[in-house]
This record gives structure tokens, C-alpha cells and sequence, in this order.
């Protein structure tokens, strides 16, 4: 009976055994399947390597052209998400994605990371999105259409009738940098003023709801327009590359956009996830995330004794957007920008 | 009906149910039922509607598209069919090079003409640098006018094509024989040929009308930079949101089926003729007019067409992928061979894409064309009603904007149960299905009419001396139609390397296709790979296309000597 009993055992450990090799590619092939990032940001893909290299975690990142067609496809994967993380400008819109419970909360991330005062200040409270980099949108000229003498100081110096029609903007709606930009304006000169400046300053719909910071740059280059209201980091990427723009910070003050990342509440692979935020948090991870000639390239580092990129100012008195505002408002906000300065 | 007829109709309609309506269903559904992928009970209402397509904005983007989409397909039917004309019936000098550009036309996305058009009529764009703006040109151009001007020049090869196969499946005889009895040439033509020739026209004008309705990359450039507010450059923004506005997108592209259906009916009403079958396999070669020094004149409008449709807009991109800034213009000191190089490189971004993207494409191809000849031969030999509901879902199909479809194969194959289980979302097995379901109606427009044109009597001969359905398709079928299977094959190929918005929507998670990255690139303003890889992608594009086309010579020379016949591709048997 014995033997009989240490037969079964045998049988059992077997059968546990074969079992096991049996399932364990499949085990193999789920811990190895990549992180998949969602997200519309140059450095990301450079980013996604080195923390693959370093890590051996393979990622796939899917980069969209913009914000919104990543907004778009999260919305339709709805409840069947695919995606790992998403990365993207803009604290609005992830503060909304947040409410709509996309996101985990991931406090010890962010309580780790090496962040500057601006930086730990672009961290929400719920942690369920973190700051890795920031920029701003202010006023970028071309110094071949105007003089320094003609440039503007403020918000409210673009309703200068010199400048009439030839204000080139991006439309918030397609656009996350664009909204923060929108919201964080609002929050500045507050919300009826800065309506009715708007109104004053946008004038011309064919420039003021472009639907991507290419197509303001060459408005701005080549087009109609003498101004545009755009990201600081594509005009510095863009001076670097030798273009004729000028890029100036209106004194009401601009709002931060930080690109920030959030972990999918149903990701299967948190700690991937967690290793790979903490490396984009790091500075080797910004190192990677500054080897590029690409607009994003040039960001304003939020983590301390990180060096941005040369000729990319960083001594930006950022205002920090209200979150839950601009997510409150966003419907309205750009459906009102929508009726108004979009054809 | 037999009932091998009818599994057979059956799997034709689950094959469009599969590819173009669930999709469209799920997107188009929620117009009038809300919460149709919410998991709740569903319920109807028309009060999103109402809202959707109550407001200005909606009446005036849809006013905007009809005129457009109107406006747009006649001058381009109408410069295809003298196009086609010139080319199959003239003594026109200058030949390979006319012939070439409908083809080199297709190489090239119309997102990547409207951005060259734009680098080129901009009040500080090429053109301008070089002194070739005439004042007040860059207003006009910015407006209805430069649209339908693009447009057109994009799109005539489509009726170019579909027309000039019609003309060439005609021959002369019908004239011919019209002149035996004494009527003029004029005649001939205008009470023979062109009532012949009328359900080819009516196709192209559908299939560019559809096009047009359709198109996102000159709603995004040009007719934004105009002021010009279109349907699909609406639907993309209720699309490209969170929460995505699926009751607008959703109403708007209801409204652009519902202009697709109305034209369609209204071209039933109005042509009843019966179907005539054109190629008996004894039509005589064409009669080619001597134009005299007329000749000289057709050939410069040719040449004229040529240079803005294919070599301007290239000019325009090859210097943009040269320039190292826009600011700076083309000074020899802002040229640079950076972007080619990075575009090059093996292991480089952007040429991993191009690869990915010629792979996909040539898969896509070639599905599509066994599918289309398949689905051609039996909608040929079906009844009436199947031919209607597939023709109208393959020109439906075409005219729903690709983001619409993109977005309704999210829904069907990430989140319905049975679709979703294939776990073919996030691959590329699905971003090919997506490409075939947008390329397969282009495929069937081309393919279906020459199918139509093949005599019974000649399949019924070949049944009475024993030969088998695959005989019958492979040695008889196939060659007949080579030239527009052909044509299907690199038309599909051309459009699904450069398909945007279902490159971009269906994604695959382990690398991204070219589109994307050309666009994302323009986007991101780094418009000089972008070019560069535009550049590419159409050397590319062409090379293979050019050697597949000789290759389809030479095989349907060997076949049929030197009487196959290279514009219409048809064996001549005296």
C-alpha cells in the first residue's frame, strides 16, 4: 500500500510537473509580454528603449499624432483597455481620465521620485498621474514679419490691431497642451474676461483652430499669420533647428503642461509598470528622454539636477493648472471654443 | 436558387457584414441608441440626433461637403474620361509620359498632396519664393476653389481608369458599324459609345463623389486653412475625445451614408438601360484618331495636368525633405541630406515603418484581389438584388471616413463578445483586415465592370468543351480582365501603404506603419522626415507597382503575343 500510496505521490508530482512545463510557456509568454504605452510624445519611444535595454522588460509603445486620437482609441477600448500606461501633455485630460477611474493611485511613486518644487507641485493629489516633464504655451513670433518693438508683452497685447487676423492657435479640442493652455488662461484672467479677450484676439477662424502644432508652425512660417499661440518646447525644438521664431511668456503668467504618465487601474503587470516610472523619473531616464532634435526633446526638466536641453529657457514662473476645474469644464470649455473659432 | 447558390450569396453578404456593416453598425448605432456598447439595456432616442444635426455648424459642414463632394466629382469625372480619351483614341505624342501620370497619381496620398499644396501656395511657400505667386493667387487658392482643384487633379485617374477600361472593352466595332450606315463619328459617340459608356462614367462619379465625402487629409490642411468647415473634419473631432461624442459622430456619418444611398437611388431611377456585355473576345482594336496639329495642343493639356497633379506636388516634397528649415526657403545653405539618410537607414524609425507598411499593403493587395475577382464573379452571375446590396455596401464603404471605420473595428474586435475573443486586436493581422475592408470596394468598382463586360457565350463555350470552374476562371476569366485585375491589385497596394486613419486607429502594439508616422511627423512639425519618408514610401510604392505592371505585360504577352494590348490589356484575336 505503501509503494501504491508513494506511487499516487509520484503520479501526482508528475502530473504537478507535466502540468507545470505544459503551462509554462504560457507562463513565460505572460510575464514576458511588453508593456504597452499609449501615448503622442516624441521622447517616448527613446525612453521605452533604454528602460528596455536596462531592464530587459520589452515595451511596445503605440504613439498616436496628437492627444486626441489617444484619447479617442482609450475611449473606444473602454472597458477592454490594452494598453499598460498612458503618457501624455496635458494634466486636464488625465485628470479626467483619472475621475473616469482609468488610472491607479501610486502615491509611493511619487513620493520617491527626485522632483523640484515645480515638479512636486504638478503631482495631484490622488497620484493617480505623474509629472516626468513640463513645458508651457505662450507667444510664439516670427522675427522676420515682426520687430522686437512690435512683439507682445501680455494675454491682453494680442488684441493690438496690428496683430488682427493673424493670430494662429490650436484647437483645444484635438489638442491636450492646447486645453491645459485654454483652462490655465481661463484660470489666469478668469473665465468671462478671458472669454471676451478671445473673442477680440481670434478673429481669423482659417488660423485659430489648427489642428496640430505643425500646421501653426507653418502658418507661422510661411502663411498668414505674424503670431501664434503655441507650446514653448516645438518653438525652441524649431529655433534650434534654425527656423526664425522668437518665443515670449505673456506677463498674467502661463500655465504648466506637464507630459505626465498614468498606470492603467487593470494592467496585469503593476510592478513593469512601477519599475518603468521610476526609471523616466530618474535621470537616466531623462537623459534618454533628451536625446533627440524633436520638439518634445525639448522640455523643461521637473527632476532635480536634470539640465534641459541648450537654448530652452527654464526660468518659467509656471502657474500650476486647477485640475478638477479644468476637467469639470472641459466639455463646455471647448465646445465653446469650438462654436467660436473652429470653421 | 441552388442551394451551393446560396451558401454562396450568403458567404458574400457575412463577408460584408463582417468587414464594412457590424463595424459601421456599432459606430453609426449609437446615434440613435446611446448606450449600445455601455452593457445596459439599450434604448432608442432620437434627441442626440436631433441635437447633433440640428445646430448650424452640422447643417453648414454638411451643406459645405455636398457642394464639395458634387462639384469635385464632376470636374473630375469629366477631366478623367478626356484624360482616358485622349489616351485610348489619339495619336497624342508623349505617350509614356501621359500614360504614366494617372498611375503616379495614385502613388501619392492626397494628405501628402494637400501638404505639398500647401508648402507651395502659401503666401511665403515655394512658390512665392521663386516669384510664381501672382498676387491674390494664395486667397483664391485658400478657399472652395483650391479644394475642388486638388480634388480633382487627385482623383481623375479613378474615372480615368474605370473609364478607360469601359472604352477599351468597346473597340470600334459598334462605331464602326454605325459608320457603315452613314453616321458621322459625332454621331457614333454621342448615341452609341457614351450611352455605352454611361454606366462606367456614373460608377466613377459615385466612386470620386464617395472620395471626396470622404477625404480627411484636405479637410484637415487645406480646407481648414480656408475657413472651410467639412463633415469629416467634424467627425474627427467628436471622435478624437474623452469620452469620444459617438452621437455625433455617429448622426454626421449617417448623414454621409444617407448622400451615398440618395445618389445611388437617384442613378437607378434615371438609368434603366439593360446591361450590355462589350467584350466577346472578337472586338477589333480600337479606332485612334489622327488629330492633326491638334495633337500638339491635347498633348500640353496633358503635359499641363501631369505637372500639377504629379510633378509639382513632388518638387514640392522632395525640396521639403532637402530643406533643413521652412523659414529659411530653399538657400543652398539650408539643404541637408539628414532626413533621406535617417529615412534610409535600415533599423531607423521610419524605415522599419516603411517596411511594415509595404508588407501590410502587398498583403492587403492581393487578398483584395482574389476577393474582388471571386466577389465579381459572382455578383456577375447572381441575381439582381445581391449585385445591388453588395455595390451599395462597397460604395458605402468608401464613403465613410476612415476614422468612422477605424473606430467601429475598435468596438467589434476589442469589445464584442466573439470578435474580441480572436485576440487579433493590437496585431497587425487586424490592421490588414481594416485595410482590406477599405480597399476591397475599390478592387470590386474596378474589377465588377470588367467582369460585366465578359460575353456568356464565351464561358458557356468553354463549359460545352469540358472545361472546369477553375479552367474557366484561370484560363479564360483572368486573362481577359488581367489589365484591371492588375490595375485593382496596384490600386489597392498604392492606398493601403498610405492609408491614414485606419493606420493610425488599428495601430499594432509591436510597431507603427508609415501613415502614422508620416502624420505624426508632420504633426509634430518635423516635416522634413515626414518628407522624406513620403519620398520613400512613393519610390517605393512605384517600384514594386512598375515591376508587378511589367511583369503582368510580359506574362499576358507570352499568353497572347504582342496583340495584348497595353492600355486595355485585352487579347486581340485579329
Amino acid at each position: 500500500m505503501r509503494t501504491h500510496g508513494m506511487s499516487r505521490r509520484h503520479l501526482l508530482q508528475a502530473t504537478v510537473g507535466a502540468a507545470s512545463v505544459l503551462a509554462a510557456p504560457h507562463i513565460a509568454r505572460a510575464a514576458a509580454a511588453p508593456l504597452v504605452i499609449y501615448d503622442s510624445l516624441d521622447f517616448v519611444g527613446k525612453a521605452a528603449k533604454a528602460f528596455s535595454a536596462k531592464t530587459g522588460i520589452a515595451t511596445n509603445v503605440v504613439e498616436q499624432g496628437g492627444t486626441g486620437g489617444v484619447l479617442g482609441k482609450i475611449a473606444a477600448e473602454g472597458d477592454k483597455p490594452q494598453y499598460d500606461m498612458v503618457w501624455l501633455e496635458g494634466s486636464a485630460v488625465m485628470e479626467r481620465m483619472a475621475q473616469a477611474g482609468i488610472f491607479g493611485a501610486h502615491a509611493d511613486l511619487a513620493a520617491r521620485a527626485a522632483y523640484t518644487k515645480v515638479g512636486r507641485s504638478l503631482v495631484p493629489a490622488s497620484a493617480m498621474f505623474l509629472p516626468v516633464t513640463a513645458s508651457t504655451t505662450g507667444i510664439t513670433v516670427n522675427s522676420k514679419k515682426l520687430t522686437p518693438a512690435q512683439y507682445p508683452k501680455s494675454w491682453s497685447d494680442l488684441a493690438n490691431p496690428d496683430y488682427a487676423g493673424a493670430i494662429a492657435a490650436k484647437d483645444p479640442n484635438l489638442s491636450g497642451p492646447a486645453f491645459q493652455w485654454l483652462a490655465g488662461f481661463f484660470q489666469a484672467m478668469g473665465e468671462e474676461k478671458g472669454k471676451a479677450l478671445l473673442l477680440q484676439v481670434l478673429t481669423n477662424k482659417a488660423l485659430s483652430g489648427l489642428p496640430s502644432g505643425g500646421t501653426v508652425n507653418k502658418a507661422l512660417l510661411t502663411g498668414n499669420a505674424k503670431l501664434a499661440i503655441t507650446q514653448d518646447s516645438a518653438t525652441f525644438g524649431k529655433i534650434a533647428a534654425g527656423e526664425p521664431l522668437v518665443s515670449l511668456y505673456p506677463t498674467e503668467g502661463v500655465v504648466a503642461t506637464p507630459s505626465s504618465i498614468g498606470i492603467s487601474a487593470r494592467t496585469t503587470q503593476a510592478d513593469s509598470c512601477h519599475q518603468f516610472v521610476s526609471f523616466v523619473l530618474s535621470p537616466e531616464g531623462q537623459a534618454a528622454m533628451l536625446d533627440g532634435d524633436d520638439s518634445d526633446f525639448f522640455f523643461a526638466p521637473i527632476i532635480e539636477g536634470v539640465k534641459a536641453k541648450p537654448g530652452r529657457t527654464t526660468d518659467i514662473n509656471f502657474l500650476v493648472l486647477d485640475n478638477a476645474a479644468a476637467a469639470k469644464n472641459e466639455t463646455a470649455w471647448k465646445s465653446w471654443y469650438r462654436e467660436n473659432f473652429v470653421p | 436558387m441552388t442551394i451551393g447558390g446560396a451558401a454562396t450569396s450568403l458567404g458574400v453578404v457575412s463577408l460584408f457584414v463582417v468587414l464594412v456593416f457590424l463595424p459601421l453598425a456599432l459606430v453609426m448605432g449609437q446615434a440613435v441608441v446611446p448606450d449600445l456598447m455601455d452593457g445596459h439595456w439599450p434604448h432608442l432616442s432620437l434627441a442626440g440626433l436631433e441635437h447633433s444635426l440640428g445646430n448650424a455648424r452640422s447643417i453648414t459642414a454638411i451643406s459645405h461637403t455636398v457642394v464639395l463632394s458634387a462639384i469635385g466629382a464632376v470636374s473630375a469625372t469629366v477631366l478623367g474620361a478626356l484624360y482616358a480619351l485622349m489616351l485610348a483614341r489619339s495619336n497624342v505624342p508623349f505617350r509614356a509620359v501621359l500614360r504614366a501620370t494617372p498611375w503616379l497619381i495614385f502613388l501619392t496620398p492626397g494628405y501628402l498632396k494637400a501638404l505639398a499644396w500647401v508648402l507651395l501656395m502659401s503666401p511665403g511657400g515655394y512658390l512665392a519664393q521663386f516669384g510664381l505667386l501672382p498676387e491674390g493667387w494664395d486667397t483664391a487658392f485658400f478657399s472652395l476653389n483650391g479644394l475642388i482643384f486638388v480634388h480633382t487633379l487627385n482623383l481623375f485617374p479613378m474615372a480615368c481608369f474605370v473609364i478607360g477600361a469601359a472604352m477599351s472593352g468597346l473597340g470600334s466595332e459598334f462605331e464602326d458599324a454605325a459608320r457603315t450606315v452613314g453616321g458621322s463619328a459625332r454621331q457614333a459617340w454621342v448615341k452609341i459609345n457614351l450611352p455605352l459608356l454611361a454606366p462606367a462614367v456614373v460608377l466613377a462619379f459615385l466612386s470620386i463623389f464617395a472620395e471626396i465625402a470622404s477625404d480627411f487629409g484636405l479637410a484637415a490642411t487645406i480646407a481648414r486653412t480656408s475657413n472651410f468647415g467639412l463633415l469629416t473634419y467634424s467627425i474627427a473631432t467628436a471622435i478624437e475625445n474623452f469620452p469620444v461624442d459617438f452621437q455625433l459622430a455617429g448622426s454626421q456619418a449617417l448623414v454621409l451614408l444617407a448622400m451615398l444611398c440618395s445618389v445611388l437611388l437617384l442613378d437607378k431611377a434615371l438609368r434603366r438601360q439593360r446591361r450590355v456585355r462589350l467584350i466577346t473576345g472578337r472586338s477589333r482594336r480600337p479606332r485612334i484618331y489622327d488629330l492633326g496639329l491638334w495633337r500638339w495642343p491635347v498633348a500640353g493639356f496633358g503635359l499641363l495636368v501631369s505637372l500639377l497633379s504629379v510633378w509639382l506636388p513632388m518638387a514640392a516634397i522632395i525640396a521639403r525633405s532637402g530643406a533643413r528649415t521652412l523659414g529659411q526657403g530653399l538657400a543652398a545653405s539650408n539643404m541637408t541630406w539628414r532626413y533621406l539618410d535617417q529615412a534610409l537607414t535600415l533599423g531607423q524609425p521610419a524605415n522599419q515603418a516603411l517596411l511594415r507598411s509595404l508588407w501590410f499593403a502587398g498583403l492587403t493587395a492581393i487578398t483584395c484581389g482574389v476577393l474582388a475577382l471571386l466577389l465579381a464573379w459572382r455578383l456577375d452571375q447572381g441575381g439582381k438584388a445581391l449585385r445591388q446590396i453588395v455595390l451599395a455596401m462597397a460604395v458605402g464603404a468608401m464613403a465613410i471616413p476612415g476614422v468612422v471605420m477605424g473606430l467601429g473595428y475598435i468596438l467589434l474586435w476589442d469589445r464584442v463578445p466573439g470578435f474580441a475573443d480572436t485576440g487579433i486586436y493590437g496585431t497587425w493581422k487586424l490592421l490588414v483586415l481594416g485595410y482590406v475592408s477599405h480597399g476591397l470596394p475599390y478592387a470590386l468598382v474596378v474589377v465588377l465592370p470588367a467582369v460585366g463586360q465578359i460575353s456568356p457565350n464565351l464561358i458557356d463555350a468553354a463549359r460545352l468543351h469540358g472545361a472546369g470552374a477553375t479552367t474557366r476562371m484561370f484560363r479564360i476569366i483572368v486573362p481577359l480582365i488581367a489589365l484591371s485585375l492588375v490595375t485593382a491589385v496596384l490600386l489597392v497596394f498604392a492606398r493601403s501603404v498610405f492609408e491614414l486613419p485606419i493606420s493610425q486607429l488599428l495601430q499594432p502594439t509591436a510597431g507603427a506603419p508609415a501613415p502614422s508616422v508620416i502624420v505624426r511627423l508632420f504633426g509634430n512639425d518635423n516635416d522634413g522626415l515626414g518628407s522624406a519618408l513620403s519620398l520613400l514610401a512613393i519610390l517605393a510604392t512605384g517600384g514594386l507597382a512598375g515591376l508587378l505592371w511589367l511583369a503582368a505585360r510580359a506574362a499576358g504577352r507570352a499568353v497572347w503575343g504582342n496583340g495584348f494590348d497595353s492600355l486595355g490589356g485585352m487579347p486581340r484575336s485579329g
